[in-house]
């Protein structure tokens, strides 16, 4: 199974760009041309019938080997084993919908300024989407985030996030450049007569970028870790460094490594490493 | 006091524990406990201490009895609330209802840097009931000086934690948790909520600590630090890490330099301040510009509950205290051998302690809190004359303070 972390173009549906084909068809081409996360946003059908095209949408992801996202409802990704839920910032908190759907499935939040981001990431999200970066017809009453907002969230992020809004295979060089490595299409896909070509182009710019790219310093040494249950990659190169990830550094927690308390006085010293599991607890004080 | 049966028969049960048996019972009766606030936790460490036998039970609490407590700690009843009785008073004549062979010893008292060592004097174990991080690093650091083990808990909500904290053995409170650089974690029992029976759970596993360490059983002591949770319920275990080189308190070399001191006397103890914020009082707030002159006086607020207690310096007797509070327009609620209780024509909530310390309650300022307490219980009396005393013992206690710890350094 794919990680998130693995994941670099998201294609979300949108039945109504493609009147004449069917939900299943576009989106197997789209996966076939490259995608390797899709979502199913439909915010028209009544639930019974959400349910029919989740469940459909899981068996083909399933064969194909993608992860699937349902928009909006955790009841509905539960329902169909879909790998998560995204919410929108007037959906339900991530919080709430952690309790519902446990640990183990993804939170992606769609964010449209860098203070959202951050909240998102606190929160607890697994991705963010980050826009739009261009108008669209998608959400045509929001005004665009711009490019600048995704060279913020490139620096300030460390969730992955998907560059999203009036992407298409023109424009996402200059997405890329601006410092995303992950892109979020729909109408440049789901509109197209040919989504299995809009997204093998898209999915080229996004490689030959990665593989220009020098490999930052900071991207090698990225550690892969288990912090509090979940997977997660990280720059921090001490105990000290993932808790100010956590914007946990100056609060009364209880850190462990690998099933042994750390103490405060040492968080600057213990490195954290590739595999390392990190428990950050908070410290139970009443009495 | 008379007894119901033999000791043999009262702990018969227990004795037939075989890591227990006749020996460990024995050593009970010998050992002396000290409980650290006896609010929720406390109450039940008290009530296990007791009914398992120890000897001694010291039990120090700066707080008195309000009905809001009855709901988890287990040794108050209404009359106690009614009577606003001093939580450590209170708990003292339960306790001593519950066992009268053994000795109770209740000091309606906060912890302080200044204090804590001198109670934990004679003592072989600390229990942990307190509710906040101040207090508790001022009896860490004070049980990691005299090699007295703590054994901490916490509970909020349905969740808890417990450890036992051992001089020579695992790393002290300051080390696990940053001294008081630290924010006081947002979540505490006032703000977030408790349940019962996380409370019970966790005094469960402080008490059932006590017991290996006090009965001669110091190998069978969990050396983990423990997170529970009794509602989504969990159960997590991480290795507690040993003394940390350097640390005053449980550095290696250091607790082999103490324990080689420990035959000396011991000086009044004082370390590092401690997380909860102290504030120093200089009566601007009333705009009288005579400052100067003034009893100074400390003002602690408690996390999170519209409380702030206010050390004015001036012991005086709960009928003094009531005398002054009418005489100042407040309303008497309450008073008994310890405090008396009132409420001013703002609607503030005022108990006075014999001790000088006044709890003010629906008032989260330091300086307003203080300034109330001038107002209302100092009132039109000249600090300059009549308290020349309150302000003596103040600046004793100051220079007391530097002493030690310059004995210290």
């Amino acid at each position: 199974m794919r990680t998130i972390h693995e994941c670099k173009l998201y294609v979300v549906s949108g039945e109504n760009y493609h009147p004449d084909r069917g939900l299943l068809e576009v989106m197997e081409a789209a996966i076939r041309g490259g995608a390797d996360i899709v979502q199913l946003r439909d915010k028209a059908s009544p639930k019974r019938e959400l349910l029919r095209k989740a469940r459909a949408m899981r068996e083909l992801t399933r064969r194909l080997g993608t992860l699937f996202i349902v928009n909006d409802h955790p009841d509905i990704a539960l329902a169909a084993e879909a790998d998560g839920v995204h919410l929108g910032q007037d959906d339900l908190p991530v919080a709430s919908a952690r309790q519902m759907l446990g640990p183990d499935r993804l939170i992606g939040v769609s964010t449209h300024a860098l203070p959202q981001a951050i909240a998102a990431e606190r929160a607890g999200a697994d991705y963010i989407g980050a826009g739009p970066v261009y108008p669209t017809g998608t959400k045509p009453d929001r005004p665009a985030a711009t490019l600048s907002y995704i060279s913020e969230a490139a620096r300030a992020v460390r969730i992955p996030f998907f560059a999203i809004g009036g992407i298409h295979p023109g424009n996402a060089e200059d997405v890329l450049a601006a410092g995303a490595s992950r892109l979020c299409a729909v109408s440049a896909v789901v509109g197209s007569p040919d989504p299995e070509e809009a997204c093998r182009r898209l999915r080229g710019y996004i490689d030959r970028r990665q593989a220009s790219r020098p490999p930052s310093p900071s991207a090698a040494a990225r550690a892969r870790l288990t912090v509090n249950g979940r997977a997660v990659e990280t720059p921090a190169a001490t105990l000290l460094e993932l808790a100010a990830e956590y914007r946990l550094a100056d609060r009364r927690v209880v850190a462990e490594r690998n099933g042994e308390v750390v103490p405060r006085a040492s968080w600057p010293d213990v490195p954290v490493r590739e595999g390392d599991r990190i428990e950050f607890v908070h410290f139970v004080g009443g009495g | 006091m008379s007894k119901l049966a033999g000791d043999r028969e009262r702990y018969a049960r227990q004795m037939r524990f075989a890591p227990i048996g006749a020996a460990g019972q024995d050593r009970l009766k010998d050992a002396r406990v000290l409980i650290v606030g006896v609010g929720a936790l406390g109450s039940s460490l008290a009530e296990q201490m007791a009914r398992a036998g120890a000897g001694e039970i010291r039990i120090v609490d700066r707080d008195f009895v309000e009905p809001s407590n009855l709901q988890r700690q287990s040794l108050f009843d209404e009359e106690d609330a009614r009577e606003a009785l001093p939580k450590a008073v209170a708990a003292a004549a339960k306790l001593r209802r519950i066992n009268g062979g053994i000795r109770v010893t209740p000091e309606v008292a906060d912890v302080t840097p200044r204090n804590a060592d001198a109670l934990l004097a004679g003592m072989d174990l600390a229990l942990d009931g307190t509710d906040n991080a101040a207090c508790r690093l001022a009896v860490s650091d004070a049980c990691f000086r005299r090699g007295v083990p703590l054994i901490y808990g916490g509970v909020t909500g349905s969740a808890g934690s417990s450890a036992a904290l051992v001089p020579g053995e695992t790393a002290c409170f300051r080390c696990l948790l940053g001294g008081e650089e630290t924010a006081e974690s947002d979540r505490n029992c006032e703000t977030a909520g408790v349940i019962y029976p996380a409370v019970a759970f966790v005094a469960a596993l402080q008490a059932a600590e006590a017991l290996k360490w006090l009965t001669g059983n110091r190998d069978a002591l969990r050396r983990s630090w423990l997170n529970a949770d009794v509602w989504r319920f969990a159960v997590r275990e991480s290795r507690m890490p040993a003394g940390q080189d350097g640390c005053p308190y449980c550095g290696a070399r250091e607790a082999e330099r103490r324990a080689l001191e420990r035959s000396l006397p011991l000086s009044a103890a004082s370390g590092p301040d401690s997380g909860e914020t102290r504030f120093r009082g200089s009566g601007a707030d009333e705009g009288g510009g005579e400052a100067e002159g003034r009893l100074p006086m400390e003002a602690t607020v408690l996390c999170g509950r519209e409380t702030v207690q206010v050390a004015t310096g001036l012991a005086r007797s709960p009928r003094e205290q009531e005398g002054i509070l009418r005489a100042s327009g407040c309303r008497v609620t309450a008073v008994n051998a310890f405090l008396a209780r009132a409420v001013t024509p703002g609607g503030i909530r005022l108990t006075a302690f014999a001790d000088g310390r006044v709890l003010v309650q629906g008032e989260a300022d330091a300086q307003v809190a203080i300034g109330l307490c001038r107002r209302y219980l100092i009132g039109s009396a000249d600090p300059e004359r009549t308290d020349g005393r309150g302000t003596d013992r103040r600046i004793s206690r100051e220079e007391e303070g530097r002493d030690s710890h310059a004995n210290d350094s």
